[in-house]
């Protein structure tokens, strides 16, 4: 049954083709009673449309009716064509010659109620091969009833066969004539059902909502062709005194390819994006050609009434004005027409263009461009993600890194500009359905991207080194507090064994050699003198009293000073880092106090304040501070911000005042 | 006892002890040994290392007031490699405490004086302690003192006795509680008092933290 099914379609089809091309050349054989050669090309290009995409759909889509029903649809009009033809040559063109004339007769001018039961399927299956919902089997029941019924009394018709073939008998026997009441009952049933069919798929559209809106879209697109098609002899008629039959045949044709092709985009889902594009430019081409064609004519009129008859000018002025007028008209027909037909487009597309407005004179941040997309397409979860390539990782407006985007299903459309790629935009699952709306903004807004993706590259590259700089800082600091160990528990205790050595050997020598004992002294007295010494230099690398807190320690160093110093320090524990850098600070201050400044007094102050540790220096100096070569002020000042805090001084007649401010958490 | 997380400095101490004709009981390198050997031996004076393990912050100090509660009678002598430790000037005020810095040891006349004092419950703060609570205390009257006045002020808050003052100072003992009666009046705090309780009052009157309470 598979290889019945997977083989069936090809015969199907190739069934079709070649009763099509049957009918050609019976039609062609016929002669002057055959139709003109258009005619046969038209069935013959309704065919192969037809065959042919029902074709593709049934190889793609294994099993969905509508490929069947095309393919029905095909082999139903070659046979009506091929019975035609059949009747033309056998019934008309040489009588006799061929068997069976009047059952071409009769397929020919009864089988056509079978192309609306197609042609009904069709639209109540559409787009899914599925029924809207289980109430319509009535409907298509009651339709297919109808036409059988109406198939039954054409085929058992009592009446003659229509001109020109009145004179072939029927094959079939008459049905009585008290049944022919059955005829308009029969007509008002197809009429109904077909009606019917059309209010199931404008409901369905109603409801419809994303890929099915577009597969709607299609169809009525390609729908909207047949009553196009019909009007152009009629506008021809009135505009030019007729159409070519050439011209007509051309349209009509590019109709029954493009129903079946719509059908199939719709269907296969293949490019079904494009539906919106596509009416969009239809809309904006056919506004514009009938506008320019309006300016060409206007200008050729009123040039020629102007300077006479000299069409070569006019008709070159004419021409000049279409192509200086082309390229605003089309923004603005483009406008227009989006603004009425594409209304979530243009403002979404409006909102972007205020946004570069406001970007251009500093009103807004280029970092804001995510969540003026997210405004402009309506999604509220939509993200833009900026992409830095030099980590191969996605990142906020924030800096923040990404690793993993959000997980479908979010859809994602990547934001390229040329080759390059600057991010990803994560949103909402419907918003993949109308890239329409979502690619236009992003072009748009473009640039704005660019140079959010850029700054947020470098903010990130800044703070990667700023968290270097502090680590360098945290890393000296480290190597200062493990030298500072070293010296205490290392060599000063070392030295202060070997005089406890000293001191035990000064006892046993007893009372005797007052001379050597003398000695020891000395040798003592210069072993705590480097004791003091070491102790010192301890101190300058770090502070053993931070141990103890900055409180302490900045007491400790206030206890050293050569001049009084008042220490105000609260007594809280901060992170090491900022304790250690809070006491460089007021070390550097207080040296710089003592050396240059002159005054009387110097207060230390550490105070938090609001989140912060705000270390102060101040002294009643002459001022004359600055920082700069000779002080020990900037390496302080890459200290204090490589803690994310910043250095302040400020020095004049009234004293020299340094300030520190570390956040603190 | 003697507590001292680093070898040659703790043998170096037993032997300072032992030349002076003590009996060192125990030697210990961590505070809990310190407990425990404190409890088994109830010894006259414990010598405590500040830093020791496991995090050589303030184990010596937490070990100390330790000792001071549970074994009153067991004096207890601070060593210590910086001038500040929180919690030490406390307890020297309260007697049988002493604080000094560990370099203190090389001026052995000095050292075993302040150890044998803190053992017979007086008091024992290293001189640079003290002269740090001097010179921060630049807001109160100490500009009334003489310069002789503030010498004696410095040693009474070492803890040192009259005697030892006048020792110290090559002068008389008389001279010096003459000093110290004038010091004491000038400072305005309570005269007679004497031994720890003296030390306390001057203390008091010197480190500001405690008076803020």
């Amino acid at each position: 049954v598979r290889r019945l099914n997977r083989v069936l379609p090809w015969v199907v089809a190739g069934a079709a083709l070649a009763v099509a091309v049957f009918a050609v050349v019976l039609s062609a054989l016929a002669g002057e009673h055959g139709d003109p050669w258009w005619q046969s090309a038209l069935g013959l290009c309704a065919v192969l449309a037809a065959v042919s995409i029902g074709l593709l759909i049934t190889v793609r889509r294994p099993g969905h009716p509508i490929g069947s029903l095309l393919l029905a649809e095909g082999l139903l009009l070659a046979s009506v064509g091929a019975a035609d033809g059949y009747a033309q040559y056998a019934a008309l063109e040489d009588p006799g010659a061929l068997p069976g004339a009047e059952w071409a007769v009769l397929w020919g001018q009864s089988s056509w109620p079978l192309l609306f039961a197609v042609i009904l399927a069709l639209v109540l299956l559409f787009p899914d091969g599925r029924l809207p919902s289980p109430r319509w089997r009535g409907v298509f029941i009651g339709g297919t009833v109808a036409i059988g019924g109406f198939l039954i009394l054409s085929f058992f018709d009592p009446e003659p066969f229509e001109a020109p073939y009145e004179d072939v008998g029927r094959p079939l026997p008459s049905l009585p004539d008290a049944l022919s009441v059955l005829w308009p009952v029969f007509f008002l049933g197809i009429l109904g059902s077909i009606f019917a069919a059309v209010r199931a798929v404008r409901s369905r559209f109603r409801r419809a909502t994303g890929i099915e809106r577009l597969q709607f879209k299609w169809l009525a697109y390609s729908a909207l062709l047949v009553p196009l098609v019909l009007l152009v002899p009629v506008i021809g008629g009135v505009v030019a005194g007729g159409v070519e039959d050439g011209a007509f045949t051309a349209l009509f044709l590019f109709m029954l390819g493009a129903i079946p092709a719509s059908v199939g985009v719709a269907v296969l889902r293949y490019r079904l994006y494009e539906i919106d594009r596509l009416i969009n430019a239809t809309l904006v081409y056919g506004a514009l050609t009938v506008l320019l064609g309006a300016t060409f004519a206007a200008v050729t009129l009123i040039v020629g009434v102007a300077i006479g008859g000299d069409s070569t000018f006019s008709t070159a002025a004419a021409t000049l004005a279409v192509a200086v007028a082309f390229r605003p008209l089309r923004d603005r027909v483009q406008t227009q027409v989006d603004r009425r037909f594409n209304r979530a487009r243009y403002e979404g597309l409006q909102k972007v263009h205020r946004f570069l407005d406001r970007l251009r004179i500093g009103r807004s941040e280029p970092e804001e461009v995510g969540s003026v997309i997210a405004d402009a397409v309506s999604d509220p979860s939509l993200r833009l993600f900026f992409w830095l390539p030099s980590d191969d990782i996605h990142a906020d407006a924030s800096g923040r890194v990404h690793a993993e985007l959000p997980p479908a299903p979010a859809g994602r459309t990547p934001v390229r500009r040329g080759e390059l790629l600057l991010g990803t935009i994560v949103h909402s699952p419907e918003l993949a359905e109308s890239p329409g709306l979502l690619d236009p903004v992003i072009v748009r807004a473009g640039l704005a991207i660019e140079i959010a993706r850029l700054r947020v590259e470098v903010r990130r590259q800044l703070a990667e080194v700023e968290q270097s700089r502090a680590r360098i800082v945290a890393a000296t600091y480290e190597e200062r507090r493990r030298l500072e160990r070293d010296l205490h528990d290392g060599a000063q205790q070392r030295l202060v064994s070997i005089g406890l050595d000293l001191r035990h050997l000064q006892h046993q020598l007893g009372s005797g050699n007052a001379e050597a004992k003398g000695s020891l002294d000395a040798v003592v007295g210069s072993l705590t003198e480097a004791i003091d010494e070491l102790r010192e230099l301890a101190r300058g690398v770090r502070p053993a009293a931070l141990d103890d807190g900055l409180a302490a320690a900045l007491r400790e160093l206030g206890s050293r000073s050569p001049i009084p110093t008042e220490v105000e320090a609260t007594e809280e524990r901060f992170s090491e880092d900022i304790e250690a850098a809070a006491y460089f600070v007021a070390s550097e201050g207080l040296t710089n106090a003592v050396k240059h400044a002159g005054g009387s007094r110097v207060v230390l102050r550490a105070a938090r304040d609001n989140g912060t540790l705000v270390l102060s220096v101040s002294d009643d100096g002459h001022g004359g501070a600055a920082p700069g070569a000779g002080t020990g002020l900037t390496g302080l000042e890459d200290r204090v911000a490589a803690l994310g805090g910043n250095l302040d001084l400020r020095s004049d007649d009234a004293g020299t005042w340094l300030m520190a401010v570390f956040p603190c958490e | 006892v003697i507590a001292e997380d680093q070898a040659l400095l703790r043998e170096g101490l037993a032997r300072l002890f032992a030349d002076a004709g003590h009996e060192v009981v125990a030697t210990v390198d961590d505070a809990d040994r310190l407990r425990a050997a404190v409890s088994e031996h109830s010894p006259d004076l414990a010598v405590v290392d500040v830093r020791m393990p496991p995090s050589f912050k303030d184990e010596g100090i937490k070990a100390a007031h330790w000792i001071r509660s549970a074994h009153p009678d067991v004096a207890v002598l601070v060593l210590s490699q910086h001038i500040e430790a929180a919690g030490a000037i406390d307890l020297v005020s309260e007697g049988g405490f002493g604080y000094l810095l560990k370099d203190r040891v090389l001026d052995v006349a000095e050292f075993m004086e302040a150890a044998e004092r803190v053992q017979r419950g007086g008091s024992a703060l290293d001189p640079q302690v003290v002269s740090t609570l001097i010179s921060s205390d630049s807001e109160g009257g100490m500009g009334g003192l003489t310069p002789r006045e503030r010498e004696v002020l410095s040693l009474m808050a070492e803890g040192l006795t009259n005697a030892g003052i006048a020792e110290r100072l090559v002068l008389t003992e008389r001279t010096v509680e003459s000093h110290a009666r004038s010091v004491f009046s000038k400072l305005d705090l309570p005269s007679g008092e004497e031994g720890h309780r003296r030390v306390l009052a001057v203390l008091t009157y010197l480190d500001p933290r405690r008076n803020q309470g």
